[in-house]
């Protein structure tokens, strides 16, 4: 093992930390796997860090669409903000297929069931 | 130009990292504010029952409305200019899957309408509007016309 190249924690952001904001979400489960729907409009695929550890699975999704030089805001409803969604994770997840899909602004977020834990029926012989 | 303010903007919040505080604090919130909590949970595109936010840029050239339209196919948008105001729809059903293994199998259909509408200045041309849609967010695109400048009206003194 090289201790050399052990992995650094994360890299601070460069800028100042932007506001974050808890996107619109849903948990949703099957027998097979859990899903998370995520509204992040604005958002790019490039964009949208997933993580998971031991214990969280973190969604961390930036904006990065600024106006144009010479466009004045001259009304605004929509928060200048990163979304970031932090979600205890299930330990049934089965970290390896783990599967994201970013469509016009919505986040899905598959996590199967890992095989082995789901629940069995054990057959009495004899 | 004239828009009625969006009612249900989203809370700002610092990053939580625990999501066993975050639980706690929407209970708190919960307790204190029955109805708007209701409101907060009512689906995923609960607050975007009707309304959606918007944004309005002005240029020399042209003003542009961004709107927040999230999970819509380009299809099921209509954008629409009539008597001076810029009427912006969304329409979508969505069909849930029919999973066999499910316990509740069978497709369910979930219906999503959204609706906004503003009023638009005089000096636009209409005819040069356009619109595009990407990553859920909707662009209209409204030119001013050339003869912004009021014009000069000559009165005759007799």
């Amino acid at each position: 093992m090289n201790l050399l190249t052990k992995k650094e924690p994360q890299a601070p952001a460069q800028t100042a930390p932007r506001r974050t904001l808890i996107p619109r979400y849903s948990v949703e489960e099957t027998a097979d796997a859990f899903t998370v729907t995520a509204l992040l409009p604005g958002v790019n695929s490039p964009d949208v860090e997933t993580n998971l550890d031991r214990e969280t699975l973190t969604v961390f999704a930036r904006r990065t669409w600024t106006p144009p030089e010479g466009w004045t805001a001259v009304y605004r409803e929509t928060p200048q903000a990163d979304y970031r969604l932090v979600l205890e994770l299930d330990r049934r997840v089965d970290r390896e297929a783990v599967r994201a899909e970013l469509k016009q602004g919505v986040l899905t977020l598959t996590l199967p069931k890992a095989e082995s834990l789901k629940p069995r029926r054990i057959e009495i012989k004899g | 130009m004239r828009i009625i303010r969006y009612q249900n903007t989203p809370f700002y919040t610092p990053s939580l990292n625990y999501p066993g505080l975050r639980d706690e604090m929407d209970r708190l919130f919960d307790v204190a504010f029955p109805a708007l909590s209701s409101l907060q949970r009512s689906g995923l595109f609960g607050d975007l029952e009707g309304e959606f936010p918007v944004d309005l840029y002005q240029d020399k050239d042209a003003f542009t409305v961004r709107a927040e339209l999230p999970g819509f196919r380009k299809e099921d948008i209509g954008v629409e200019v009539a008597d001076g105001v810029l009427t912006i729809t969304g329409h979508q059903k969505t069909e849930t899957k029919s999973d066999k293994k499910d316990i509740e199998a069978g497709a369910t259909t979930q219906e999503r309408r959204v609706s906004r509408a503003l009023s638009l200045p005089e000096n636009l041309r209409v005819d040069k509007i356009h619109a595009a849609y990407e990553n859920g967010v909707l662009t209209v695109t409204l030119p001013k016309s050339e003869e912004v400048k009021p014009k000069q009206i000559a009165i005759e003194v007799k």
